[in-house]
């Protein structure tokens, strides 16, 4: 199960809390969204790649 | 197979319609649920009370960590750890709208 | 044959993710949908939104209750958007179930 994790924003408490229950024992790569210019190709890459995308706020 | 999905509400102004969203999925045939977080609810109108009873009608549900919400919505309670496993038994997760940093 | 992407807007707040992403699977070779609900419906009125709509390969859709309840009037069509696309959120289940990929802004 391979999973991606993209952040919108910086991620609180509770959501650093969720990510950490969701992502045990799998393999998991993030991408982050939060940025000026993001690479919108390279995230596409890892979507592809991955078995689910979490897209947190 | 059915999909399960859950949806995550964080933001007062969008749970009401975001319920509705979680209701369109299990009208689709998906297993559908929805957390309340953060956010008190004093009273909901009959017409959401209603997409609520759909939901679980279908097998859904929609869960609150707010203790408040289950009291007086009678929502399922549920805990920030039990929202993390339960996402990990999920198709699609759904962090929807947008995040409040005030938590009001 | 590249992956689909399917993307269910609920937030007002990323309408260059919205087109950012799509451009970039569109050039990727990939099928995009796109589904907007509740208040991101407010993107239609973005100048990127006619354009989005017009895209190869880009199946651009709204919640028509949302955007009534977002305070527009369901007769005045968003510019770019086909009619028909005022839909229900049937559309959100077509994006789970007919597109490789799911992705919520």
């Amino acid at each position: 199960m391979k999973l991606l994790n993209v952040y919108r924003s910086e991620p609180n408490d509770d959501v650093k809390k969720l990510v950490e229950i969701v992502s045990k024992d799998r393999d998991v790569v993030s991408f982050d969204l939060n940025v000026e210019n993001p690479d919108y190709d390279k995230m596409l890459d890892m979507v592809f790649d991955a078995d689910q995308t979490i897209c947190w706020w | 197979m059915s999909k399960k999905a859950c949806f995550l509400f964080v933001n007062k102004e969008y749970t009401l319609d975001g319920i509705r969203s979680a209701l369109g999925l299990a009208v689709e045939n998906m297993y559908s649920y929805g957390v309340i977080m953060y956010n008190e609810f004093e009273t909901i109108s009959d017409y959401h009370k209603e997409n609520i009873e759909w939901v679980r009608d279908m097998e859904g549900d929609i869960f609150t960590t707010v203790d408040a919400n289950v009291e007086k919505l009678g929502l399922t309670k549920i805990t920030l750890e039990e929202i993390g496993e339960k996402l990990r038994d999920m198709d699609i997760i759904v962090p929807y709208g947008i995040m409040r940093s005030d938590k009001s | 044959m590249a992956k689909s992407v399917g993307i269910f807007v609920t937030s007002p707040r990323y309408m260059r993710h919205v087109v950012g992403i799509t451009k970039a699977a569109v050039a990727k070779g990939s099928k995009v949908k796109v589904f907007f609900s509740w208040y991101s419906t407010h993107l239609t009125q973005c100048a990127e939104f006619p354009a989005l709509c017009e895209m190869e390969n880009v199946d651009v859709s709204i919640c028509a209750d949302s955007y009534k309840n977002s305070g527009y009037d369901v007769n005045d069509v968003p510019q770019g958007l086909d009619a028909k696309k005022m839909a229900t959120q049937a559309q959100h289940g077509v994006i789970i179930d007919d597109y490789d990929c799911y992705l919520t802004l």
